[in-house]
């Protein structure tokens, strides 16, 4: 019958060949390879300080008749280290996910074992087929003032080790990146590129948890980002790109009131449009475009405020009043 | 005269937002009123989370360890239960109809303040005085526009608290430790009614739309 053990790399190993005497004459094979008498000490097979390459089958035959007496898997490994562990929610307010891994490899079998401990009631992490070392738990009640504690426990034949973290409901609300980031250029406008983007697919109730966002860009040529913070809305225009130089441009989310900002989204490339060189204009039409712009109503500067992503507080809501007013009465004026 | 012109301007845009399909039938002061109203709410239960984070600091470290360690995570006593708890089934919370959900906010933020009051009474050093007095007075603004809110909307103020807290002899803490346990645990209460009341707010921000959406797409329009 066929035999497994697993021993510590380093450690000093002893076969027997099953039941036989210790004076019997034996030939040991290592995945079919003789082994030389020098290990042996009577019909034993002596490893001293074990490495992972000496991993593999060990069979131990009687020396005359070639008879298979016994035979080992050898699996050399390391009992596990601290495992590290992290908690997240990315879909508040349902509930969260804890994933783990290992340090360092072990190269044998491991097994582990999660418990999720609130207040004084056991709750259930479910595991998820893909990706593996990954549990999830659905909130029973929300807003609660007491902690949870996921201890993470691993096993394996040579020894045990575990990790325990305790966070607030509200520590761990992380969201995922914003989807479908998209950059393009506006036409007839060399300074400005229109990025928009949708909430991750993740977070399942924008409407009552809404979400900020952050948006970074900066021109492939340099390499200080500019950074925008918008309150609401999945768009925003960028007026200040350098005419005619790539962007990259990428997008962050966070809700509102709790929890850390998502990692930045996959990265967007856009060039703000630019003019058509062989459609030169000629002297005369560019001032004709000129004047044509400024004799056409502008609206007066104060109503950039009222720009969305710029609005936050009741104090905006007096100042998009008082320009309302001033854009109606100057037009009833003009008209 | 420009004047005049300007004025039948504002009432036409008020007529016209009134007249809106999506807004529920209010008039046109209160819907702005009610608004404004919650977006001030919210935008007080924010300032006050940034104050207690702050003020929780200091009076813990004042109770000292193991109080003031961030891994101190008790049983919740059942003596903690006079606190009101901000926990809700899920369900239920999203469930909860405006009134019943402003109410819940209104209660619960008046009796803190009470328990904040009785704990004014009794810290030690001046700064923690100081300190607790500025929040009480910000909690007390935050109670008042709940209760703005509420009356603009048409829903009754919710009863107050069953007299005055008991006096202190009454449920004190039978020694020291215990004390400070309660004190621990209603500066957690506060945080996470905090923590709540913004999701509240959103909620109901949503319900009651701000003015201020509507009012804009009238002025570019025009």
């Amino acid at each position: 019958d066929s035999h497994t053990q697993y021993e510590r790399v380093g450690a000093d190993v002893t076969m027997k060949c099953g039941s036989m005497e210790w004076d019997a004459a034996v030939t040991w094979t290592a995945n079919g390879t003789d082994i030389d008498e020098s290990h042996l000490n009577g019909s034993y097979l002596i490893l001293k300080n074990v490495d992972l390459s000496q991993s593999g089958q060990y069979s131990c035959y009687e020396g005359s008749s070639w008879h298979l007496k016994y035979q080992t898997y050898l699996k050399v490994g390391m009992p596990p280290k601290e495992p590290v562990l992290t908690c997240r929610s990315n879909n508040y307010p349902k509930g969260f996910y804890c994933s783990w891994h290992l340090p360092t490899p072990t190269y044998i079998p491991n097994t582990f074992n999660i418990s999720v401990i609130h207040g004084t009631k056991d709750m259930v992490c479910e595991k998820d087929a893909v990706p593996k070392n990954r549990c999830h738990i659905r909130y029973l009640q929300l807003f609660s003032t007491v902690k949870y504690k996921v201890t993470l426990t691993v096993t394996n034949a040579l020894g045990k080790n575990y990790t325990a973290v305790t966070f607030d409901e509200f520590a761990i609300v992380k969201p995922d990146p914003p989807e479908s980031v998209v950059a393009k250029p506006v036409p007839n406008n060399p300074r400005r590129l229109e990025v928009s983007w949708q909430n991750p697919s993740s977070w399942p109730d924008p409407e009552s948890f809404p979400l900020k966002f952050f948006l970074r860009y900066r021109p492939l040529i340099l390499d200080q980002w500019q950074h925008v913070e918008l309150s609401d809305g999945t768009s925003h225009t960028i007026t200040d790109a350098y005419a005619g130089k790539e962007y990259i441009i990428q997008v962050a989310a966070k809700d509102n009131d709790i929890g850390t900002w998502s990692d930045w989204s996959v990265a967007v490339h856009a060039t703000p449009w630019t003019e058509e060189p062989k459609h030169l204009t000629t002297e005369a039409q560019i001032t004709e475009t000129t004047s044509a712009s400024t004799s056409s109503f502008m609206a007066p500067p104060t109503t950039k405020i009222c720009d969305k992503g710029a609005v936050v507080g009741s104090g905006a809501v007096a100042v998009c009043w008082t320009a309302g007013l001033v854009v109606a009465a100057y037009s009833v004026l003009f008209i | 005269s420009p004047t005049g012109d300007s004025w039948g301007i504002f009432t036409f845009l008020c007529a016209a937002l009134c007249n809106l399909p999506a807004l529920p039938a209010l008039n046109c002061s209160e819907e702005l009123g009610a608004g404004q109203s919650i977006q001030q709410t919210y935008d007080l239960t924010r300032y006050l989370e940034h104050q207690l984070r702050t003020l929780a600091g200091t009076y813990l470290n004042y109770l000292g360890p193991p109080f003031n360690e961030p891994d101190f995570n008790p049983p919740r006593l059942a003596r903690a239960e006079r606190v009101p708890s901000a926990t809700v089934d899920l369900d239920l919370w999203r469930g909860l109809t405006d009134n019943a959900r402003l109410a819940a906010n209104y209660r619960a933020y008046s009796r803190l303040l009470c328990y904040l009051r009785v704990l004014d009474g009794q810290v030690g050093t001046a700064e923690l005085r100081h300190r607790l007095a500025h929040f009480c007075a910000s909690l007390q603004g935050l109670v008042l526009s709940i209760g703005g809110v509420m009356s603009s909307l048409g829903y009754p103020l919710p009863a107050g608290p069953a007299g005055p807290p008991a006096p202190p002899g009454m449920h004190a803490a039978p020694n020291d430790f215990l004390k400070k346990m309660d004190d621990f645990w209603l500066l957690k209460e506060l945080q996470t009614w905090l923590w709540r009341s913004a999701k509240d707010f959103n909620r109901l921000k949503k319900k009651v739309p701000p003015a201020v959406v509507t009012l804009r797409l009238e002025a570019r329009g025009f």
